[in-house]
């Protein structure tokens, strides 16, 4: 598959296929993926890879505390920026009144909306979860070359007819995913990878997800 | 160099390019990167990415006058302190090691070693660098946003037969870089500049191994058949 076209059709999966992921095609990705760069070579990232029992495990603890509602969150960082403003806040919202505009979901229909939200701690359905994390004295640059590497297991994962949903939403259950997988405590949880076969037919895999205009993003001199 | 077109082969050609040939970037080619680009994730759709790509007249007046300035005190932001960043350390000095080795200068050539940082100010002569920057308010899960947008470029510029050197060195310069570009130095941080051309495959700084840590120790695999 070419870089254009991974780049293009990867997008957030929110349903999988029951279909499991092969080990070895996800260490064939992974080794590719640590040629990602990094400042001064750091190469900050570091996973764990769930399946199977394993995986079931997790989503049973943290089905168990969803109830709690907030009082069970535990996230190691601020997901969004205190102080949003301008286009930047306009974004925040855009793509889930999207996702539900395309579920038919209405913003009164509170339990619904939440029914769905709901679905991220079963990874959407998806055979695979990577939880990524990272030593706690690396600073925002080592964070952006996590992000480098994140998106080349995600481009690499399109061109193995893979599909993932990076999720941020896990870091609210840090707690419990400590009691489950070996994250060191010098570490810091950042978030989740759902991996798996999309099931590209579901409503929710095909909404319009919005982009800003190219003119908004960058500007030019000289050409 | 050939164009790597498939992701894989992308990421496998995808090299810190430090010597460009003066083969000029064509807008046409640029703006269709920049536009797939858009596509790159973030956590909430926020793309907190912001950009200038400067080449030509442009780009020659600002490395002018970053040559003219100091680095700057305080940084912009730690890149990577040694004292906090004791596991990576090692790896930093080993890509300086392997990249002097590969230029012939040697360990005590002090002169040799500046000359060459200094040549991260005019970006390794690439025709092309782009600029990026974003709101101070934006936090560490942003920056990996950024970081997804920033892989997504430079993964699509080895489709279309391109090279790039990500350079955070250029936050020494953020103040000038920002005045320059009449971005504001209050409501958005610099963040670093990546070099866009065409690799000078004859140089052999484009050319010496890089290391990288065994899967093993990285990545944990649990419950997998």
């Amino acid at each position: 598959m070419d870089v254009t076209e991974a780049v293009a059709s990867r997008r957030s999966i929110r349903a999988f296929k029951d279909q499991p992921v092969d080990r070895a095609v996800l260490t064939r990705v992974l080794e590719k993926a640590q040629n990602s760069p990094s400042g001064g070579n750091t190469q900050p990232w570091n996973a764990v890879m769930l399946a199977g029992a394993e995986l079931a495990k997790l989503l049973a603890k943290v089905a168990e505390v969803i109830p709690q509602g907030l009082a069970a969150y535990s996230p190691e960082y601020n997901i969004y920026p205190p102080e949003l403003e301008g286009a930047y806040a306009a974004r925040r919202f855009g793509v889930g009144e999207a996702m539900y505009a395309a579920l038919d979901i209405p913003r009164e229909d509170k339990a619904s909306r939440l029914k769905w939200f709901g679905r991220n701690f079963q990874a959407f359905g998806a055979p695979v979860l990577m939880l990524v994390h990272t030593p706690r004295y690396m600073g925002p640059p080592q964070w952006s070359d996590m992000g480098m590497w994140l998106q080349t297991v995600m481009l690499l994962l399109r061109e193995e007819g893979l599909d993932s949903c990076a999720q941020e939403a896990w870091a609210v259950y840090t707690k419990q995913i400590r009691e489950c997988v070996d994250i060191p405590d010098d570490h810091i949880f950042f978030c989740g990878l759902a991996i798996g076969h999309g099931d590209r037919d579901q409503v929710i895999n095909q909404f319009p997800v919005p982009r800003a205009p190219l003119d908004e993003v960058v500007r030019w001199q000289g050409f | 160099m050939s164009k790597s077109t498939t992701v894989s082969q992308a990421v496998l050609s995808r090299r810190s390019i430090r010597a460009f040939t003066d083969q000029p970037v064509p807008l046409d080619l640029i703006r269709q990167i920049m536009d797939t680009a858009r596509w790159a994730p973030s956590g909430c759709n926020f793309q907190p990415w912001e950009g200038a790509i400067l080449t030509g007249e442009p780009l020659r007046q600002l490395q002018a006058k970053m040559q003219a300035s100091q680095p700057q005190d305080p940084k912009e932001y730690s890149w990577s302190d040694p004292e906090v960043l004791p596991e990576c350390l090692a790896r930093l000095q080993q890509v300086g090691a392997d990249m002097y080795t590969a230029l012939h200068v040697e360990r005590a050539d002090k002169a040799g070693r500046a000359d060459f940082m200094a040549r991260n100010v005019v970006s390794f002569d690439a025709p092309a660098v782009l600029m990026v920057y974003f709101p101070r308010v934006m936090g560490s899960p942003q920056w990996s946003d950024v970081g997804m947008w920033l892989q997504t470029i430079m993964l699509l510029l080895r489709e279309h037969g391109l090279d790039s050197c990500p350079q955070e060195f250029l936050s020494m310069y953020s103040k000038v870089i920002k005045d320059f570009l009449g971005v504001s130095d209050e409501s958005h941080i610099f963040f670093c500049g990546i070099a866009i051309g065409y690799q000078d495959e004859e140089d052999p700084v484009n050319h010496f191994d890089r290391k990288r840590e065994p899967l093993d120790g990285k990545i944990q695999f649990l419950g997998f058949e």
